[in-house]
């Protein structure tokens, strides 16, 4: 319990400086300050990492087994993803917002009730591991470290979930930049993002990345249900809604590459899809009845 | 046929009218706007399948929304939406969708991506990308083309190389299986629809609960099941850890192999898996009870004794042999028919039945109970009564049974998407033309091309390789 918390309470306080840093970058357009806050947001990911870690060993299982760890994840996978984006087009004012709003969603997760914080020991159906790991790792003594499919799943679809998350967060930038170039206005904060036409290509990337792995997450969901319920698709709520959010992906992608939907229209499409995510991530477990604990 | 044709109706275009309808629906299912609007009206049409819950009793859909919402709710088949015609439907639409553009798009896409090489080289195409970039050199035509050739390899590229006049021409290309990727993907989508039929047609599911001991007979398969034990693991804390049931396959009497499953642990066996899916306690019958004997007067009964399920077990200290035939978790009793029943699978009111012998002569066949001992005397006319001190309840085992051959097609769909999907996504295919156009003392070299998507990596390739040109 404890060393987590530390983490946790480091990376919280971490995630603030980072997104302070990134935004005077984006204010001020002062370069060192941008490699600072870089810097800054590597060690948060490293903070956040071990926030994962200490979890697993204080739990005894991988560290997504409930709302507040998966928020963790959530927020572990959105730095990375960011962190990729920013090395590979050199852009860092988008990290001022990314950063932010990483800090709220680790402020939500800190003031969570505590039934969705506590460790607990896995029920029956949550207990599936690799036997192939299993057999890997026990000489070593580690087997309890194997992980199994509802790890992956859950991995899998929260890298899809931030990609997702990414794509929505560029695609409201893109919005308003774009509202700026067409109407030929000026405003040194707006200015300071890349161009619309850069941002929609953004957007596009992010999903060209959150599609396949919320595929992969709901494959190996299936694999998993094969096991623990006796049949790989069971139209529970949870499984429908990832079914629904995919759909709506997949609508993004046929528009765009079949019927040249770019710009406005796609970033709205973006939107609703992250709409989707959210009730996928949130609504499902709160609102509608289901075989899903949490995530 | 061919002779009957003159006698069939004729379409506009004077065709016979079920190839008017044929060309008709082939145009519609060709329609990219047709794939929009079904992956949109899946993804909606689905959201009614999460908001309501499925397959419920009828009573519950009345008490829950009122009998005129339930009647639309039955009549729109939403209670059971996703085996509904509708839905299945739309899922045949996207199936025949994917079928048709698949036919009418994969084969001139082939032989174009097969026959790029072979498009004329234009030397002016260069001028005609948005993407292009000019450097000047100072080297000779040749070398240029030699660095040019050079930096393209450097970047794995394949090329092609071609003179017009007094220009070099080098054609470079990379990635041309990325373009079979939204194909790879449409086919693995048919792929999983077809085994989720095969499932649905030639599989089946079932449920047994089994005491400890019992056997399951299993349907259409040559081979017998039986439970040799169930239990239950705790966390220390008291929490349930796992549920746990020893199986033994038994065919022609043999036992062929043991398996403990659990949850999240099957057995599979020719094709059919086995899972535990539920326990419980069952209400019609004991594992044992302990039955003493009350003497009249005294008021104490006396060390109660152990007795097994069907067994006949003699009382100490007095004439009578006792059996234990019958157990009601929450008795009840129906005077109109006279017989015994459970108002509950809860132990509410538990009683057990006896029967009584004295010297190898049943007296007595008496219920008696737990809760309310001595209310009717056990046996008639003695000074000896029978009391129930306690019982073991029977633990069932609940074994989920699934055969479904589609699995396995569903899974090899699963694997195809991956495919699919890194070619679609991560492979790019980029073409591009270089011209090296020299005059005696410098070259000028025009590179540029096009991608199918991500325009960044494009550009950056773009320059790299020039900077490569530049710096050689
Ligand atoms: C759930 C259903 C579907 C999925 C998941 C899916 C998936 C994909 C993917 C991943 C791509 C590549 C997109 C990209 O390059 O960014 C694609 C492209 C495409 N899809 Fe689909 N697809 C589906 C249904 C359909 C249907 C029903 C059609 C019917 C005609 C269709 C026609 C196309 C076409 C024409 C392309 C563009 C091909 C190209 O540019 O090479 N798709 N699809």
């Amino acid at each position: 319990m404890i060393l987590s918390l530390v983490f946790f309470t480091f990376s919280f306080v971490f995630y603030l400086i980072t997104g302070l840093l990134y935004l005077g970058h984006w204010l001020f357009g002062k370069k060192w300050l941008g490699q600072i806050a870089t810097s800054m947001a590597y060690v948060t990911l490293l903070s956040t990492t071990m926030v994962l870690i200490t979890r697993a060993s204080e739990s005894g299982h991988a560290p997504f087994s409930n709302l507040y760890e998966s928020m963790v994840l959530f927020v572990w996978a959105t730095n990375i993803g960011y962190l990729a984006m920013e090395y590979r087009h050199k852009l860092k004012v988008l990290g001022a917002i990314v950063m932010i709003i990483e800090f709220f969603a680790m402020l939500s997760a800190s003031l969570l009730p505590y039934r969705y914080k506590s460790v607990e020991p896995l029920n029956p159906a949550l207990q599936n591991k690799w036997h192939w790991m299993m057999n890997v790792l026990s000489p070593f003594g580690l087997q309890k470290y194997a992980i199994g499919w509802l790890d992956f799943h859950v991995f899998t679809t929260f890298i899809g979930y931030s990609a997702f998350a990414i794509s929505f967060g560029v695609s409201i930038i893109y919005l308003v930049k774009n509202r700026y170039e067409t109407n030929g206005r000026h405003n040194s904060l707006v200015d300071a993002f890349p161009d619309a036409r850069v941002l929609d290509e953004l957007g596009y990337r992010a999903i060209a990345w959150g599609f396949p792995f919320l595929a992969v997450g709901i494959v190996s969901g299936a694999v998993w249900a094969n096991y623990a319920w006796g049949t790989y698709w069971s139209w529970d709520p949870k499984e429908t809604w990832s079914l629904i959010t995919w759909l709506v992906y997949a609508a993004y992608l046929h528009a765009r590459v079949t019927r040249g939907w770019r710009g406005k229209r796609a970033a709205y499409l973006s939107i609703a899809g992250f709409l989707a995510v959210i009730f996928l991530y949130w609504g499902v477990s709160f609102v509608l009845p289901g075989l899903h604990a949490y995530a | 046929m061919r002779k009957k044709d003159n006698k069939v109706s004729k379409g506009a275009e004077g065709k016979a009218w079920y190839q008017a309808i044929g060309s008709k629906l082939w145009y519609l299912f060709n329609s990219l706007k047709l794939t929009l609007f079904v992956l949109i009206t899946l993804a909606i049409v689905s959201i009614f399948g999460t908001v309501i819950e499925q397959n419920l009793p009828a009573e519950d859909y009345v008490a829950r929304y009122g009998e005129k919402w339930a009647r639309v709710i039955f009549y729109l088949h939403l209670n059971d939406l996703f085996h509904s015609f509708t839905f299945q439907a739309l899922l045949a639409a996207l199936a025949l969708n994917i079928i048709v553009c698949t036919f009418e798009r994969f084969p001139p896409k082939w032989k174009a991506l097969l026959n790029h090489r072979s498009e004329k080289f234009d030397p002016n195409i260069v001028d005609r990308f948005s993407n292009s970039e000019t450097v000047s050199l100072k080297v000779p035509a040749e070398t240029a083309k030699g660095r040019v050739l050079k930096a393209f390899a450097r970047k794995k590229f394949k090329t092609m190389t071609f003179s017009s006049g007094s220009d070099q021409l080098v054609y470079a290309w990379k990635g041309i299986i990325g373009r079979f990727g939204s194909d790879v993907t449409h086919i693995s989508l048919l792929l999983i629809l077809l085994g989720a039929i095969v499932g649905s047609v030639a599989g089946y599911k079932d449920y047994r609960a089994v005491y400890e001991g019992g056997t399951i007979k299993i349907p259409k398969a040559d081979f017998k099941l039986r439970l040799d034990k169930f239990w239950i693991d705790y966390y220390d804390s008291g929490q349930i850890k796992q549920y746990n049931s020893l199986l033994t396959v038994m065919e022609n009497g043999k036992e062929v192999l043991h398996k403990q499953i659990w949850v999240n642990e099957p057995l599979y066996f020719k094709g059919i898996r086995f899972y535990q899916s539920s326990y419980g306690v069952a209400w019609d019958r004991v594992n044992d009870a302990g039955i003493a004997i009350k003497k009249k007067g005294e008021s104490d009964p006396q060390a109660p004794v152990t007795v097994k399920w069907e067994q006949l077990v003699k009382m100490p200290n007095s004439k009578y042999s006792v059996k234990l035939v019958g157990y009601t978790a929450d008795f009840a009793y129906d005077e109109a028919t006279g017989t015994v029943y459970s108002k509950s699978p809860d132990a509410n009111n538990p009683a057990v039945k006896l029967e009584v012998y004295e010297g190898g002569k049943l007296v007595s066949t008496p219920w008696i109970f737990l809760k309310y001992p001595g209310i009717f005397p056990a046996i008639p006319n003695s000074d000896t009564d029978l009391v129930l001190e306690g019982y073991h309840g029977e633990m069932y085992s609940g074994i989920s049974i699934n055969r479904d051959p589609g699995t396995n097609i569903v899974w090899l769909g699963a694997a195809v998407m991956g495919i699919g999907f890194i070619l679609a996504f991560f492979v790019y295919h980029r073409r591009v033309w270089v011209r090296i156009r020299g005059n005696g003392k410098s070259t000028e070299v025009k590179i540029g091309g096009m991608i199918n998507k991500n325009n960044f990596v494009f550009e950056r390739e773009i320059k790299e390789i020039l900077d490569s040109v530049k710096s050689d």
